[in-house]
Order: structure tokens, then sequence, then C-alpha cells
């Protein structure tokens, strides 16, 4: 045979077998995406995403780190597995006042930190005050701020006070607008009957002793705190007399007058005593229970961190108050967490052992899955070309999630500052055809997850309707043609002063592509799309460095429709300079309702207000996608995907595996 | 010889020096912070941050301050991403991944290379000859990113062999795969730099004398042909060490390894100052050291050679 015969006969042989591997690949019948072997030790491998900040609970808002401080740290409360709503953890039980501006928590008397110390409540007294210090620089401060003065302290301002009679100026003075005092700054008096569930829990204290209870910890600080809010400067001296200028009956009021920063001290946390704990919040907060959840209320060690600095969270410093202790710890590599022998629920956890292995890329992380050297991967792991194939499995998780996804738009320029044009963008996608494209999400209208939140009436927006669309652009100045082979055209809209910015992600090019079809079909305007790198998207978006739309998505930080509707609150930096102070008054005034129901109203009423305002178009509720294992039991595919890990076991039995996703539904 | 070595030391501090301030000047002019996520912090939070990390400060005091501390301590401070790990520690645990990686793959692609370079040489247009230079060719135009996960496939995901991706310590079957990737295209190489080096010196007169003599192929080849159709592969060294540090960051990136290269990248995606710097210098300082070793090296085999 010739030399160039012998060459070809190679390559044909080569791809051959290339061929009859992918095949291999791809046309598996079996249950199960990839091996199904439980690991040999009871022991659990999750990727978790990226390699973290910080193990330090207080300072990280990462999707990575949240599951690693749910498995090191615990806190007052913990999120139940299936609901997400608050299950007793380091606190033994809880009371709420009339209108849940107060709280009291009991904290267990067996709670231990790692290395053995006991945990009580001026334990989670210094852990919220330090999780509000300025040196901490948390990410995530700004959900404390329902905290009495826990805002003001954080910001570092600064309170006002008459040097001679030592009272304190008061916010309602120099602000019309600030709301009523709720029960917890009224001032005390027992005959209202701030706390009419405390007889129902104290029988015996119900006649002579209701009296007694309500008065034994009245202390000096809880009389403090029933005083109406003070008021607050910036404590930056520039600002401050910017403010003071803009308003001279408040310049005169502060003239000779000193200026008292806000300590630690003055934030509204109290321990009553080593197992008493009581926050008096600033406005009412039905929702507050469930929020301490979250790793910013987790408990952290006082004598570590006060002996270490920023190194206390290094292998050899270390101390936990959470189901695992670490073991080891190697960045970007993986970190192995044990079971505490020391926790109160050691008895409850099933697992020896939690590794954490840090990756970002989705197929690597899929591949390793599959030859089964993890046994679970993170949501939203499943690559979109890829979920024709896994969603047949039985190891496939999906549910519904507590997020969204949207296009933001910079309403501060034309063309887009004229809401009909806005609302023309809206009516030309067609969400259903949407949904049924990106195959795990549902089509949305409104700015909250559709069925998430139980009894909220969530607002319905506007529906696919091009032909309203073509017709608000032509009201706008901007008529649209329709051409002989049926397609439509718009030369006056100023294509050059709109695009679309995206972050660089396969799965983000699809959809901008996808969008831009959109409206080239139903509106003859061929958008551009622009890809950046992430840090500068972001940096773009914020600044409003960008003209027309651009891509935006927000996860629940806690289960309550405000953690979306709460986006909008602030102006300026939402993406979009859309702001309006209505909307912010719809939302202070819902917040301060303490009828759940009624809340839950006039919140719907204001995402209604949000959505016919249209600063963003929605798209849809995204759902949750990921894979375990089947032999991985107690770990649900809830809204959040959070998972409280001493619940997690490996089940060796294959009968009692998990065939197909467990049901959320309480049994 | 010494005078040399000690010139081209001295020149290498005002180098490095250069390529910080040049690397520091880039990330300022870079968007984009460390901090940034997709809900924006509220103004309060983000001074407190800028704060912590003197990122308030004017840019000709960051400046000074980074300069200061590299030149008095070797300090390059601590990571902005990950609290309290300083930038010595994180170079000084990556490190031995990405060498091990890096070394054990070029030692592959010298030994195979050079033996497949020099047989062919030998047997010039014979099978094997040109079976190894159609393998060498393709293993220059396969790029490594392509390569890698195809050996993921059939080798991990198909035949459930060797592990995908991840460390697993020194030594261990983790270190199959990335070794392979990284190596194929300098293994190509250095066959077709060997294969030319050795046919040129094969024809020489001195090889003549050596054979007329009656050395034994094995003597002729490894005493005396060897050293001198190795110049080509030497010199070539220099440059390819550079392209094998780039060439790590990928493999690293492929098969999740925690490595120099990949923290570079994730340091860079993370706008992380410090430690950007810490790996640039620390990179800059690594080539411009092996450059003078191969020098060296050039020096040694090739008397001809003389530096002053």
């Amino acid at each position: 045979m010739s030399k160039q015969k012998q060459i070809g006969m190679l390559f044909l042989l080569a791809s051959i077998t290339f061929a009859a591997l992918s095949c291999n690949v791809a046309s598996s019948n079996e249950q199960f995406f990839g091996k199904t072997t439980p690991p040999e030790r009871n022991i659990f491998r999750y990727v978790t995403g990226d390699e973290p900040e910080s193990l330090d609970p207080a300072i990280s808002n990462g999707q990575p780190e949240a599951r690693i401080y749910m498995a090191m740290f615990e806190g007052l409360v913990e999120y139940d597995a299936k609901t997400l709503g608050p299950q007793p953890a380091l606190a033994e039980r809880w009371e709420a006042n009339n209108d849940s501006s107060e709280f009291k928590f009991y904290p267990r008397h067996n709670g231990r930190f790692s290395n053995g110390d006991p945990i009580d409540a001026t334990d989670f007294v210094y852990s919220f005050r330090r999780a509000l210090a300025k040196e901490t620089a948390s990410r995530n401060a700004y959900l404390s701020y329902y905290i009495k003065y826990a805002q003001a302290f954080n910001e570092q301002k600064v309170f006002v006070r008459d040097p001679q009679t030592g009272q304190f100026l008061l916010a309602k003075d120099f602000d019309a607008e600030t709301p009523p005092e709720p029960l917890s700054g009224s001032p005390f008096d027992p005959a209202k009957g701030e706390y009419p569930r405390a007889a129902e829990q104290h029988p015996a204290s119900a006649e002579q002793g209701a009296q007694h209870f309500i008065y034994e910890d009245n202390t000096e600080f809880h009389k403090q705190m029933h005083t109406p809010l003070r008021l607050t400067l910036p404590g930056d001296a520039k600002a401050r007399n910017k403010a003071l200028d803009a308003d001279p009956k408040l310049k005169a009021a502060v003239a000779g007058k000193e200026l008292v920063p806000v300590k630690a001290e003055d934030i509204g946390v109290e321990a009553i005593d080593k197992y008493t704990l009581r926050i008096s919040l600033v406005q009412p907060g039905p929702f507050f229970v469930g929020l301490l959840a979250h790793q910013l209320y987790r408990v952290v060690p006082r004598k570590v961190i006060e002996k270490y600095g920023s190194q206390w969270t290094q292998q050899q410093n270390i101390v936990t108050s959470g189901p695992f202790k670490m073991k080891t710890w190697r960045p970007y590599d993986k970190l192995v967490l044990e079971r505490d022998p020391m926790n109160w629920d050691a008895a409850s956890v099933k697992l020896d052992e939690i590794h954490f292995y840090p990756m970002s890329d989705n197929p690597t992380i899929m591949n390793l899955y599959k030859v089964g050297e993890i046994d679970a991967v993170l949501n939203h792991t499943v690559p979109n070309a890829w979920l024709e194939v896994v969603r047949t499995k039985q190891d496939y998780m999906d549910g519904a999630e507590a997020s969204i996804n949207y296009l933001l738009m910079n309403v501060t320029q034309p063309p887009m500052n004229d809401v009909r044009v806005r609302k023309a963008f809206n009516f030309a996608i067609d969400k259903k055809a949407w949904a049924q494209w990106r195959k795990i999400v549902k089509p949305l209208t409104a700015f909250t997850p559709e069925g998430i939140f139980p009894g909220y009436p969530q607002p319905k927006g506007d529906q696919f309707n091009p032909e309203e669309g073509r017709r608000l652009l032509g009201e706008a100045g901007y008529p649209v043609i329709k051409k002989p082979d049926g397609s439509y055209s718009c030369p006056k809209f100023p294509v050059d002063q709109v695009e679309y910015i995206y972050n660089t992600q396969e799965s983000n090019k699809a959809m901008a592509e996808w969008m831009q079809a959109q409206w080239k079909q139903n509106l003859g305007i061929t958008i551009s799309l622009r890809n950046m790198e992430w840090r500068t998207f972001l940096n773009a978006r914020a600044k409003l460095e960008y003209k027309g739309f651009s891509r935006g998505a927000w996860g629940a930080d806690y289960m309550d429709p405000f953690t979306f509707l709460s986006l909008f609150y602030t102006g300026g930096e939402n993406g979009t300079g859309w702001v309006d102070p209505k909307y912010v008054a719809m939302l202070d005034d819902a917040n301060r309702t303490p009828d759940p129901k009624k809340r839950f109203e006039l919140l719907a009423q204001a995402e209604k207000y949000l959505i016919d305002a249209q600063p963003m178009i929605p798209l849809d509720t995204a759902a949750v996608n990921f894979v375990k294992k089947p032999y991985v039991k107690g770990m649900y595919p809830n809204a959040g995907s959070l998972y409280p890990w001493k619940y997690v076991y490996i089940e060796r039995d294959p009968s009692k595996w998990d065939y197909g996703s467990p049901s959320l539904t309480a049994d | 010889m010494l005078r040399f070595i000690v010139r081209r030391l001295l020149v290498t501090i005002p180098t490095i020096l250069v390529v910080i301030t040049i690397t520091w000047g880039l990330i300022k002019l870079a968007p984009g912070n460390f901090y940034s996520g997709e809900k924006r912090l509220p103004p309060a939070i983000e001074k407190a941050i800028r704060e912590k990390y003197g990122l308030d400060k004017p840019w000709y005091q960051q400046y000074g301050k980074t300069i200061w501390g590299i030149v008095r301590h070797g300090d390059f401070g601590t990571s902005l991403r990950y609290e309290g790990q300083s930038v010595n520690a994180i170079i000084r645990r990556s490190l031995p991944v990405s060498a091990a990686v890096g070394i054990l793959a070029y030692l592959l692609a010298l030994i195979v290379g050079v033996a497949a370079g020099s047989i062919a040489a030998l047997k010039q247009n014979s099978r094997w000859d040109y079976t190894s230079m159609t393998l060498a060719m393709l293993g220059i135009s396969v790029p490594n990113f392509v390569l890698g996960p195809i050996l993921v496939l059939v080798f991990s995901l198909t035949l459930y062999w060797l592990p995908p991706s991840r460390w697993g310590g020194f030594p261990s079957r983790n270190l199959i795969l990335p070794v392979l990737t990284l190596s194929a295209i300098y293994m190509a190489y250095i066959a077709r730099l060997a294969r030319a080096g050795m046919l040129e010196v094969l024809r020489s007169d001195y090889i003549r004398t050596a054979r007329a003599k009656g050395l034994s192929e094995k003597d002729v080849l490894i005493k005396h042909a060897l050293r001198g159709g190795l110049m080509p592969v030497v010199s070539y060294t220099g440059p390819a060490l550079a392209f094998l540090l780039t060439g790590t960051v990928v493999v690293e990136r492929i098969f999740a390894l925690p490595g120099l290269g990949n923290y570079f990248i994730q340091a860079s995606l993370n706008r992380d100052e410090p430690l950007i710097i810490g790996i640039v210098a620390f990179i800059a300082i690594t080539l411009l050291l092996m450059n003078l070793l191969v020098d060296i090296a050039y020096a040694y085999l090739d008397p001809r050679v003389r530096y002053h």
C-alpha cells in the first residue's frame, strides 16, 4: 500500500473510533446521568460554585458562600428543608409583640461553639454588632436595616443632642413623612397589651403573672428603645453640611447642639440575660424571623475574632458554630468539613464529612458528576444545550425557584425615556414562546416570581400583543410600516441610539439573539447586541453607561415579595435610572401594615404601579435545575436552593433512592 | 561569563519594576471593581469597603504604597477578593501545582520529541519518518483547548479510566491528562526541531570521521551528534517556557487545577489588584531567570559561543 493510502487508512480508523465513542455517550439509555455508586465513606461531595470570597459569614453575599456558611455556622433559626420557613435552631422558641416590631428569642442552654465554648444571647448581640461594624464591610448589611438604628450605625451617622437637657432631636420633628412609631418605639405601657400572646404562652403568669412577666424585663435599654426615633445626620462633615444647608429649619435646630456618633450599643438588640435576646425593629416586620436564617445573622466566636482579626478564618484559627466544623481547607482545591460533636444537635447530623469543591466551569462540573466523583451540583449548572438529554434522567431536579429574569432599560435617554416606546418593546416579546424555547422557565409579566409566595395576589402585566406594540410606537413618533412580503420596518426609529448589552456567556448570547429576532419580527427594528466581561458589564449597567437594554436577574434574599420590589426602592443605581417617590411611599406603607394579608395587597398594588411604569421588561420565573445522585436523600429542590446540611444523608439501599425530584409537600 | 551573568541579573530588577508599574496602571484603567454584584451596594457600604482596602486614597499614594511594600519587604499585600489571604501565601501554595504540570509536560515533550525526531533523522524518508512528522503536524495544529476535552471525553467519560478534572496531589492519576494535553504541542515542535538539527549534524564532517573510525551507531549518535543536533531544541526552550506558562493557564482552567494560571485568570476577572501584580511579577522574574539559564546552557553546548 502506498504511503498516502496508509495515512488515509489511519485517519479513517480514527474518525470511526471517535464517531463510535461519541454515539456511545449521546444515546445512553441509563436511568441516571452517569455512575451511581455511593461513596465508600459516609461523606457528601458537592460543588459550591466559585472559590469562596471569605469564610466569614458576615462578609460575603455570593451564592457559592451561602451553602458553605449554612454548614459551618448556625443562627437563631434555620431554613426548613422544603419550605424555607424559619425552624428553631439555636433559639428554642420566640415571641413577637402585637405588630411584629419587637421579638424575644430564647437561645438554647446547650448551644456550643466547635471548641466547646457555650453560645448564649451575648454572642448573638456581639455577632449582630460586628456584622454591622464599618471594619467588617459586610456586603449584606442592608438586610439588617429593619433593626432600630442598625442603618445609622452601619452608615456611621450621628445623633444630635442638646448638651444642657441631654435630649436628642427626633426624626419626626424634621421630616413630615416620618412614619408613625410602631409599638416597639411607642412609650411602653403594659396596659396596652403589647404582648398579648405572652399570656397564652405563660398561662401560669396570666393573672398576677402577666404584669410580673412584662415588668421584669423592662430594662433601661428597653425603655430607651420605646422612645420615638431619633434624628440622624451623616457622620461625614461635607455630606452633613450639605443636608443642613438644604433645610434651614434643621440647621437652626442643630446649631449649638453636640453630635453624638451612633455606637454599636445603640442598635436595637439586647441580651436581657444569658438566654433571652430581644430585638427592636424600626417598623413592623412580619417577615423578620424568616430573615434571621440568613448568613449575616449567624453567630460567630467573639474570642477568636478579637484575637486573630481578619485571619480568624484560617484553618489553624477558625472556630465555628454550625453542625459541621472545618477539617482541612485547601483553597481552589477543596474544603473538607466534618461533623461537629459539640453542636447541640450533633445527634441529628447524618453525614461524617462534607467536601466542597470550588469550580466554575459548568461542563467540567457536569463531567465530574457523570464519572461519579461528586454527588450533587449547585443550581443552574446544567448547560442549556445538555437539557434535552439530562432532563429525561431521574436524577434531574426541577422545581419553582424564587428568582426572575428581566431586561432593564436605561430610561434617562431617548428614545427609551418615552414609556410608550418601552411598553411597545414589552408588547413585542412573546413570553410564552420564550419559556418554550428556554425549556425550564415559566413566562412572567410581573416583577415577582410566580407561585412562590402563598397568598400573594400577584398582579398581571401586559400580555403578548405585537399589534398594540406597533401602534404605540407609531404614537410615539416611530411608525411601523408593513412591507409587501409581510415583514415590518421602522425606518424612523433611531437604532444607533439603542443597543442590548449582556455579559459574555453562551446562554446570554443565545438569549440576546432571541430577543433581537422577536423585535425584528414584530416591530421591524434590529437592535444591535454588545457583550462584555462580567464586571465591566456590572459597571456599565450601574453607571447607566449603556443605551437601551441590559440583561438582569435577581434571586430572593428572603422569602418575601419585598426582596424583589426593593430593587427599585432606591433610584439611580438600579441599572435603569428610574426612581419614583410614589412607588417608594407605597412600599413603605405596605411594610408598616401589621396585617399580613393587607400588607400583601398593598405590595401587589406597588408591583402593579412598577409594571405600569415599565422601567424593565419581565421575562420569566426561573426554575431550579441541577442534578443530584439518587442515593443523596434529605436534599430538596426548594425555591432558594438552600439545604440545611444536617438532614442530608447517603442511602445505600437502592429501593429507597430518590427516583425523580423528591416532593416538596410536607409529609 | 560571570560578568555577563551579573549584568543580566542587575537588569532584571528595573525590568520587573517597569512590568509591575505597567500592570498596576492597566488594572486601574480597567472598568469594574472586585466587590460589584448584581444588585448595586448601598453607598455607605461601598464607602466602607473602599476605605478598608485603601481604595479611597489618591492614585499616587496607592501606587507608592504598593511599590514600597514590594521593594522593602517583598510583600505583595493581601488579596482583595479572598479575605485574609496574603498574595505570597497564595503563590507559594499554587506554584507547586503549576510547576509539577509544567515541568512534567516539558520533560515528556523533551524525551519523546528528541527520541522521535532523532530516529526520524536517522531513518530519513522511511515509514517511521513520515508517520512521526504527520503526527507532529497534528500536534502543532490542534489547540490544547480542543485536545484536552477530547482526551477527557475518551479516557474519562467513556472509558472511565482517568479522572476528568481536579488535582489529586503529587503524584496521582489526575496528572496524566493535563500533562498529556499540555505537552502535545511541545512534543511536536521538539520532534521537528530535533529532526532538522540532527539531519544537519549527521551530514557534517566530524560525524563522518567518527563513523570512519569505526564507532558504533549508538556512540556516534549519543556521544557526538546529539550535542550539536540539539542546539535548535535548546534555543527553542527559552520562548517555549513562556508559552508553557500561558498554556498552563488554559490547561489549568480545563482541568480545574489550583495552580498559578487558574488564580491568574480569576484574579483578572475579579479585579484583584495585589494578586494580579504578584503573579505577573512572579512570572516575569521566572521568565527572565529561565532565559538566562538557557543562554548559559547554550554556551556550554556550543564552544563557539562566547559572552562578554
